[in-house]
C-alpha cells in the first residue's frame, strides 16, 4: 500500500506503532511488503494512507455488520449495502447514509423479525436507548411499525420505513457511532460535547469521518491509547494470524469459519492456540527451514518485534536460540511459541 | 461432529449487550469461578445414567462398574431409589425437575416446570457457559435443557451438546482443510516449555497461573483433536461421547453444573448382552470423567458427582433375551445412586428409600440455590 501524501510529520513508525494503526483500521496486522515500506516513516502518513484505502471502509462495513449481527445467513447481499464502500472511499455518501442501508436492507429486517424486535433493536443499537427506561418511547416506534400514524422522535410516520428514516436522521444516530469508534479505537469515553461538536461536522460533510479518524490518530489520546493493550477481536485475531504467517488473509469463507468456530467458545483463547498449530503444521506458512537460518538470533530477534512488538530480553534470547538450536526443535516450534504468549493475541 | 451451542437462537438483546460489539473490546474472561454453596461443592457433575439400568448389572456386578465401584467405595451409595416408570423421557426429565413427569415415550415437548439448570441459573446469576448438558443425542433430550415455566424458560437454560462435542461443526472444517496438528516429540515438548517459560520469567503470579491453565486445556484440546469423539464406534457409542464431552466440557469450561443424559442401554429391549456392554462401556467412559476431575486438584476440591439410572428394568428376560420395562417390580422400580463430592460421606450406603426427585433438591441446596417448584427432598443422608 503506497503512502498517498504526506500532510503534516509525526513520530517515526516502530513495530507497536505500525502494528497498531493497521490493527485499529483494517483489523489486521501489516504484511511483510508493508512493514518493510513504512517501518520508519511517519506515522501520520501511514494514518492518510490507510483510511484513504478502499480496504479501510471495507473493514469499516465489515464492523458494522458485526456490530449489527448480520453474519453468516444474515449477511447482506443486496447491491446497494455491497457498494457501501465504494462509496464511502469516493466520498459519494457519508455514514448516515450507509447506516440507512444497512438498516433497510432485507437482512437487517430479516434478522429483526417483527415490531418489537426491529423497534428495539432500532433505538438500542442506533441510539444507545435503552428500551425498559422509555418504553414509551418504543411504544410509538412500534406504532408506526405497524402501520399506524403517530409521532416518534419529533416526527411524524406510518411505516417501517418511517422509523428507519426518524432514527436515522436523529442527532443521536451519529453521536453514538462516533462514540462508539471513539471508544473502539481512543479506548476512552468520548466527552459529550465533543461527540455534538464531531457529530454535526459528520453530518455535514461525506469526507468527515476520514478527518476525524486522522485528528484522533493525531491525539495525544491516541499516545496514550499506545500505551493500553486489549485483546483482539475473534475476526482480527484470525486475519492478523494469517497475515503474520502466510503474509495473505483468509479467504471470506476461511474467515467465517474460524470466527464462528471462536466465536462458539466461552473463552477463545486456547482454540486460538490450536488454530495456530494447524496453520502452523499444515505447510501454508513462510516459516524458514531450520538450514535457510542464517542468523537464528537475528531471525529470534525478528520474530518478538514482529509478533510481539518487542524486542526479548537476553534471557529470552538464550533460551529461543538454544531450543531451536537443539535438532528436535523445529523453527514453526519456536514461532508457536512466541504465538502463544498473552501478549500476541493483544493490541 | 454435530453441536447445538445454544440449542436456540441466543436471545438478541443478550447477545448485543454480552457478546458482539462489547466482545470486541472486553477483555477475554478468566476462568469464571462458581459461587460457593453452603458447603466445598461448587460444581455439581449430574449423569444420568439413563436407558433403563437395574442395579443387578451394575452394584450387583461388581464386574461390570469398576469405576462405578471406585467412586462407590469413595462416597455414599444409595441403593433403594424409588423412580416411576415414566417412559425414559419424562423419568429422565424427572430427574433435573425434581417432579414426577409423566411423558410419552415419543413426547417431544419441554416441560412446563423448571430444571435444576434454571434454578441455578436464575438464583445464583450464573452465566450461560457455566451450565452445560451432554447428551447421547436425539430431539427429545435437548428438552431437558429448559421448561416453558413463565418465570424460568430459555434465558435461564443450559447449553447443550450432542455427542460431538467441543469442536464444532466450523472447526471441524478448518481441520478438515489444514489437517491435523502434528505431535511434539517429548523433546520438542520439554523445548516448547522452556520458551514459553522464559517469556513468563518475570511476569506476575497471576500469570503464570493463567499460563498454566492455558497450557492445561491446551494439552487437552490437542488431544482432544487427535483422539477426539469419532474414534468412538460401535454399541453405546452415542452415551460413549457424551460422557467424553462431558470430560471435555470440565476441562475446558470447568462449568458450575453439568448434566449428562446416556440412554443407550435400552438396547436391553431386543440383547441383554448388549445391554450389559454398554453398561461396561459407559462405566469405563465415567472413569475417564472421574479421573479428569480427581487428578485436577482444583475440581477434586470442589466438584460433586451424582450416577442414577432413570428407572430400572423388569425383573426377567423377555422372549428375545432381552429386557423390558414394565413389569413394575423392584428391579424396575427401585435403582441405584452413588454420589462422590467433597462434602459428601465416604464409603457410606445409605438402605432407607430416598426417590428419584430428591436429586434436584440437592444439587440446587449444594450449590446455593432453591428448587422452589420440585416435590423432592433434600438427601440429608449425603452428609456426615
Amino acid at each position: 500500500m503506497a503512502p498517498s501524501r504526506r500532510s503534516d510529520t509525526g513520530p517515526s513508525l516502530g513495530s507497536r506503532r505500525l502494528r497498531a494503526l493497521f490493527l485499529d483500521l483494517l483489523d489486521r496486522s501489516p504484511t511483510a511488503a508493508e512493514r518493510e515500506h513504512w517501518r520508519g516513516r511517519d506515522a501520520h502518513e501511514l494514518l492518510d494512507t490507510l483510511t484513504a484505502s478502499l480496504e479501510f471502509w471495507e473493514n469499516w462495513l465489515e464492523r458494522e455488520l458485526y456490530y449489527f449481527l448480520l453474519v453468516v445467513s444474515f449477511r447482506p447481499t443486496s447491491e446497494r449495502v455491497l457498494e457501501i464502500p465504494s462509496e464511502l472511499a469516493g466520498g459519494h455518501i457519508g455514514v448516515r447514509e450507509a447506516l440507512r442501508r444497512i438498516a433497510l436492507s432485507p437482512s437487517f429486517d430479516r434478522r429483526n423479525p417483527g415490531a418489537d424486535t426491529f423497534c428495539t433493536v432500532m433505538l438500542e443499537q442506533f441510539l444507545g436507548i435503552v428500551v425498559q427506561e422509555k418504553p414509551r418511547l418504543l411504544e410509538s416506534a412500534k406504532r408506526l411499525y405497524d402501520g399506524r400514524s403517530g409521532k416518534f422522535l419529533g416526527g411524524s410516520g406510518r411505516s417501517q420505513a418511517d422509523v428507519v428514516r426518524l432514527v436515522i436522521d436523529d442527532p443521536g444516530t451519529l453521536r453514538f457511532y462516533l462514540a462508539r469508534l471513539h471508544r473502539s479505537f481512543l479506548r476512552t469515553e468520548a466527552p459529550e460535547r465533543e461527540l455534538r461538536r464531531l457529530s454535526e461536522r459528520l453530518a455535514e460533510g461525506h469526507g468527515a469521518l476520514r478527518s476525524i479518524l486522522r485528528e484522533w490518530g493525531r491525539s495525544d489520546a491516541y499516545e496514550a491509547r499506545l500505551d493500553s493493550r486489549r485483546p483482539l477481536s475473534n475476526r482480527a485475531f484470525t486475519r492478523s494470524l494469517f497475515v503474520d504467517l502466510t503474509d495473505a488473509l483468509p479467504s471470506p469463507e476461511e474467515e467465517q469459519r474460524m470466527r464462528a468456530a471462536l466465536d462458539g467458545l466461552a473463552n477463545p483463547g486456547p482454540l486460538r492456540a490450536v488454530v495456530a498449530r494447524l496453520l502452523l503444521d499444515s505447510g501454508t506458512t513462510r516459516i524458514p527451514a531450520r538450514d535457510a537460518i542464517e542468523d537464528p538470533r537475528a531471525w529470534i530477534r525478528e520474530l518478538f518485534d514482529h509478533l510481539l512488538t518487542r524486542q526479548p530480553t537476553e534471557a529470552e534470547l538464550d533460551a529461543f536460540v538454544s531450543s531451536l538450536a537443539d535438532p528436535a526443535c523445529r523453527p514453526e516450534t519456536v514461532v508457536y511459541a512466541i504465538l502463544s504468549d498473552p501478549a500476541y493475541p493483544t493490541w | 461432529m454435530q453441536t447445538h451451542i445454544p440449542p436456540r437462537s441466543p436471545d438478541r438483546r443478550s447477545l448485543l449487550r454480552l457478546g458482539a460489539g462489547a466482545a470486541l473490546l472486553a477483555p477475554l474472561p478468566r476462568i469464571w469461578t462458581p459461587r460457593p454453596g453452603p458447603g466445598k461443592t461448587r460444581r455439581v457433575i449430574l449423569v444420568a445414567f439413563a436407558g433403563g439400568v437395574r442395579t443387578r448389572e451394575t452394584l450387583g456386578t461388581p464386574g461390570n462398574v469398576p469405576n462405578l465401584m471406585r467412586m462407590a467405595r469413595e462416597g455414599v451409595v444409595f441403593p433403594r431409589v424409588r423412580t416411576e416408570n415414566l417412559g425414559h423421557f419424562g423419568a429422565a426429565m424427572t430427574l433435573f425437575t425434581g417432579i414426577s413427569e409423566a411423558r410419552g415415550i415419543r413426547d417431544n415437548a419441554r416441560g412446563g416446570d423448571p430444571t435444576v439448570f434454571e434454578y441455578v441459573r436464575k438464583e445464583l446469576g450464573w452465566p450461560a457457559d457455566q451450565v452445560w448438558i451432554s447428551t447421547s443425542g436425539g430431539a427429545q433430550q435437548a428438552n431437558y435443557s429448559y421448561s416453558l415455566h413463565p418465570d424460568y424458560g430459555e434465558a435461564y437454560g443450559a447449553n447443550t451438546l450432542d455427542g460431538d462435542g467441543v469442536f464444532n461443526a466450523e472447526f471441524r472444517s478448518i481441520v478438515d482443510a489444514y489437517g491435523k496438528p502434528k505431535e511434539l516429540s517429548p523433546r520438542e515438548a520439554e523445548l516448547l516449555a522452556r520458551m514459553r517459560a522464559a517469556l513468563l520469567a518475570g511476569r506476575e503470579e497471576d500469570s503464570q497461573e493463567d499460563a498454566a491453565s492455558f497450557a492445561r486445556v491446551e494439552s487437552f484440546l490437542f488431544d482432544e483433536l487427535r483422539n477426539g469423539t469419532a474414534d468412538l464406534r460401535g454399541a453405546g457409542a452415542a452415551d460413549a461421547k457424551a460422557l467424553r464431552v462431558a470430560r471435555n466440557l470440565m476441562a475446558v469450561f470447568r462449568p458450575g453444573l453439568l448434566g449428562v443424559v446416556l440412554q443407550r442401554a435400552d438396547v436391553a429391549h431386543g440383547s441383554y448382552n448388549a445391554y450389559v456392554e454398554v453398561i461396561r462401556r459407559n462405566d469405563a467412559m465415567l472413569g475417564e470423567l472421574f479421573d479428569a476431575v480427581r487428578k485436577d486438584p482444583e475440581l477434586a476440591d470442589s466438584t460433586a458427582i451424582f450416577v442414577v439410572p432413570e428407572f430400572g428394568r423388569d425383573k426377567d428376560l423377555n422372549v428375545r433375551r432381552g429386557l423390558d420395562h414394565g413389569d413394575g417390580s423392584d428391579d424396575l422400580r427401585r435403582v441405584a445412586m452413588v454420589a462422590w463430592g467433597p462434602d459428601f460421606r465416604r464409603g457410606a450406603e445409605v438402605l432407607e428409600d430416598v426417590r428419584s426427585i430428591d436429586l434436584c433438591p440437592t444439587v440446587c441446596e449444594l450449590l446455593g440455590a432453591r428448587a422452589r417448584h420440585s416435590r423432592g427432598r433434600r438427601l440429608r443422608q449425603l452428609f456426615a
